[in-house]
């Protein structure tokens, strides 16, 4: 099987720090981030949070890499076409197509570097959270947020399933594949579907049979929630202190730096 | 006493098949019940329907004497007394951690949070799945959930509990595991109700044995009686436990003791004739009828143990020096069994344990026990069917040291008295760092 996002976020020891301390951070990371006019602050952040997702999270780099490639591609085919297409300025380089002008100008350049540093910012935060904090815990505080129980309740069950029933899809998926279910696009297209079909019974099944388990545990609409104490040390708190304080510096500072 | 009775129970599906036709069974109190048959013979259904979750068409259940009811209150009491495991885990545990889970039961019974909380820790700790309680089930092996599933139910403090196919898809040392903590709950007092198609399991574990075809009760009694009815086990789509079938092959050949009946290796081989006769070199002058001691035997005579042959008597010699002697055996070194409680475990008296009774091997019963070993980076021998193999090891004369805990030293303790007593060979028995007294027997 696979290993998902949730699976690091398990291990990982930052798991057992504060979860509301992580958010404040990530929070703090995304508005400072999305607000700073200069490229320098996003990148800061998107170091600082990479460090402590590898470092302190202890994220194996390999693979933390190879997460933010992901959406790289994405990233830079658009930072490609705004600098290609926005801005004004001095022309720094530029072609002719049938005699039609593409050029990159200053003002495109310095918006496209803007755009890259706070994509990368943006997504360090979401990925330290992603990597730190796994859906177990986020239940607690999804429970704080005053959201109805049931809704919690429900997601829970989902969240539960999800892997009972990616497990059935992974086996189906093999069975059909050795049996050459996937040899062109008809045979796929007409596997995928029952493979869908399947899921959707068992799935109809599963919920049958939890409900059977559940009464037969005197269930009345009530589930523990996991809460555990977790308060935040006074080495937390100097730290993320002193990131914020020299963020808020660094903004002030650079907020109307270009290279332009 | 009876604590679970049903009287002409019937039920059907919708669709109109007959799952159960008319079943009557009682159920003692702390007893250790197998309902046996082939897949599909209503015994599912039958705990569905002993538990409330179904309601009969025709019949009742009895729970301790009084007809069940079937309004939500008197369900919910049902429910708590008798806990049932289902066969697959996942059916079962639907929270998305260990710790969530096996407070589900206990918030549901209306306790508060602390007393939720002390009920989760407590039985997170005796089932030994305190490590990982803040995990997501999907991270866990079957043996673990299979944990975590009991856990759920014995978190509720159910007075009889209900497991379908207990041992299905485990691997060995995990079905061993589990029941190991079975035996240990049935010890402290749970009334066990178990499903399976595994003779073996059935005839060496429960003490009271069903077999159910079809929806019916085709045959019930102690298993000594019922696993030898070829009769009943062909009607039930079963074979005879391995055990019983090599015991009655030796019985037939004449070489094992009549009327036993083996539960355990052990047993079996207590049932065996000692070998009367024996081809053996003499010298020119022995002749036929003189008593000759053989001395001590080794090797290819005595695989596992030295003994002594005493008197054998010489019936008949051949003229190449062949002779046939009948002699009796006696073995010269006698094993033991110590009995360590882990409870009270330390480091220095347990190696003063080890070394001073000349242990030569060691074994963990229990998950806590087996932690407990490889914590403190004690090797061990011995970690499945412990007491099985220790009275083996002691049969050959060699000394064992078993780990265990709680209840489980009572178990233990219990298990080879009595095989001392059915058999005859004293094995000498000894509790390291607890007093016989202090025990329950």
């Amino acid at each position: 099987m696979t290993n998902i996002l949730d699976d690091y976020a398990l291990v990982s020891p930052l798991r057992y720090r504060n979860n509301w301390l992580k958010l404040t951070i990530i929070t703090f990371g995304l508005l400072m981030g999305v607000s700073s006019q200069s490229f320098i602050l996003p990148f800061t952040v998107a170091f600082c949070m990479s460090f402590a997702t590898v470092h302190f999270g202890k994220i194996p780099v390999g693979f933390y890499l190879k997460l933010l490639s992901a959406p790289a591609v994405f990233v830079i085919l658009s930072v490609i076409i705004i600098a290609f297409f926005f801005g004004s300025g001095t022309e720094l380089f530029g072609f002719n197509v049938f005699s039609y002008r593409f050029g990159i100008n200053t003002g495109g350049l310095d918006m496209a570097l803007l755009v890259f540093s706070r994509t990368l910012s943006g997504m360090s935060c979401l990925f330290f959270l992603a990597l730190t904090t796994p859906m177990v815990e986020l239940f607690s505080v999804l429970k704080a947020t005053k959201l109805p129980d049931s809704l919690i309740e429900l997601s829970m069950m989902m969240y539960r399933y999800i892997f009972v029933f990616l497990e059935v899809a992974w086996g189906i998926r093999y069975a059909q594949t050795v049996r050459l279910g996937y040899k062109d696009w008809r045979t796929s297209l007409n596997s995928l579907a029952m493979l869908a079909t399947t899921l959707f019974i068992r799935s109809w099944e599963q919920g049958e049979k939890i409900f059977i388990s559940m009464s037969a545990r005197c269930y009345d609409g009530r589930i523990l929630f996991f809460e555990e104490k977790r308060p935040v040390r006074a080495t937390e708190l100097i730290l993320t202190g002193t990131y914020f304080s020299a963020i808020l510096v660094l903004w002030y500072l650079t907020n109307d730096i270009s290279i332009f | 006493m009876m604590i679970l009775e049903t009287k002409g129970l019937k039920y059907s599906y919708q669709d109109g098949t007959q799952a159960i036709k008319g079943v009557d069974v009682k159920i003692k109190k702390g007893k250790k019940i197998a309902f046996v048959g082939k897949n599909g013979s209503g015994k599912s259904t039958l705990f569905m329907l002993l538990n409330g979750t179904l309601k009969p068409k025709e019949g009742a259940v009895y729970f301790h004497g009084k007809p069940m009811e079937y309004d939500a209150k008197s369900l919910r009491e049902v429910r708590k007394s008798v806990g049932i495991v289902f066969q697959n885990s996942d059916d079962q545990i639907f929270a998305p951690t260990v710790y969530q889970d096996v407070g589900f039961g206990p918030t549901n019974l209306g306790y508060s949070k602390e007393e939720v909380e002390e009920k989760v820790e407590q039985t997170l700790e005796y089932i030994g799945i305190t490590e990982f309680k803040d995990k997501p089930p999907h991270h866990l092996s079957g043996g673990q959930k299979k944990r975590v599933a009991i856990a759920g139910v014995c978190s509720m403090e159910p007075e009889i509990m209900i497991l379908d196919e207990p041992l299905a898809n485990l691997d060995p040392v995990g079905a061993d595991e589990i029941l190991d903590l079975l035996n240990e709950l049935n010890h402290n007092g749970t009334t066990l109700i178990i499903s399976t198609h595994d003779v073996e399991l059935a005839y060496s574990w429960a003490d009271y044995v069903y077999f159910m075809t079809e929806g019916n009760v085709i045959g019930e009694g102690l298993p000594e009686d019922v696993f030898r009815d070829a009769d009943l086990l062909r009607k039930s789509y079963l074979r005879q436990p391995r055990t019983l079938e090599i015991y009655s092959e030796l019985e037939r050949r004449n070489l094992a003791i009549r009327n036993r009946f083996p539960t355990s290796v052990p047993e079996l081989v207590n049932s065996f004739k000692p070998p009367e006769l024996m081809w053996i070199e003499v010298s020119a002058d022995v002749k036929e009828g003189d008593i000759i001691n053989l001395g001590v035997m080794h090797g290819e005579y005595a695989i596992s143990s030295p003994y002594e042959a005493v008197n054998a008597k010489v019936l008949h010699i051949h003229p190449d020096g062949h002779a046939i002697a009948e002699m009796t055996r006696h073995g010269i070194k006698s094993g033991g069994i110590v009995i360590y409680d882990t409870d009270r475990y330390d480091e220095a008296s347990f190696r003063k344990v080890v070394a001073e009774e000349d242990i030569d091997n060691i074994g963990a019963m229990g998950k806590k026990s087996k932690t407990l070993a490889e914590n403190n980076l004690i090797d061990l021998q011995i970690t499945s069917g412990v007491i099985d193999k220790s009275i083996l090891m002691a049969l050959c004369g060699k000394r064992s040291l078993i780990m265990t805990s709680g209840g489980m030293v009572e178990h233990a303790v219990k298990r080879i008295d009595g095989y001392a007593e059915n058999s005859g060979i004293a094995i000498q028995l000894s509790l390291a760092n607890i007093e016989r007294d202090e025990l329950d027997l």
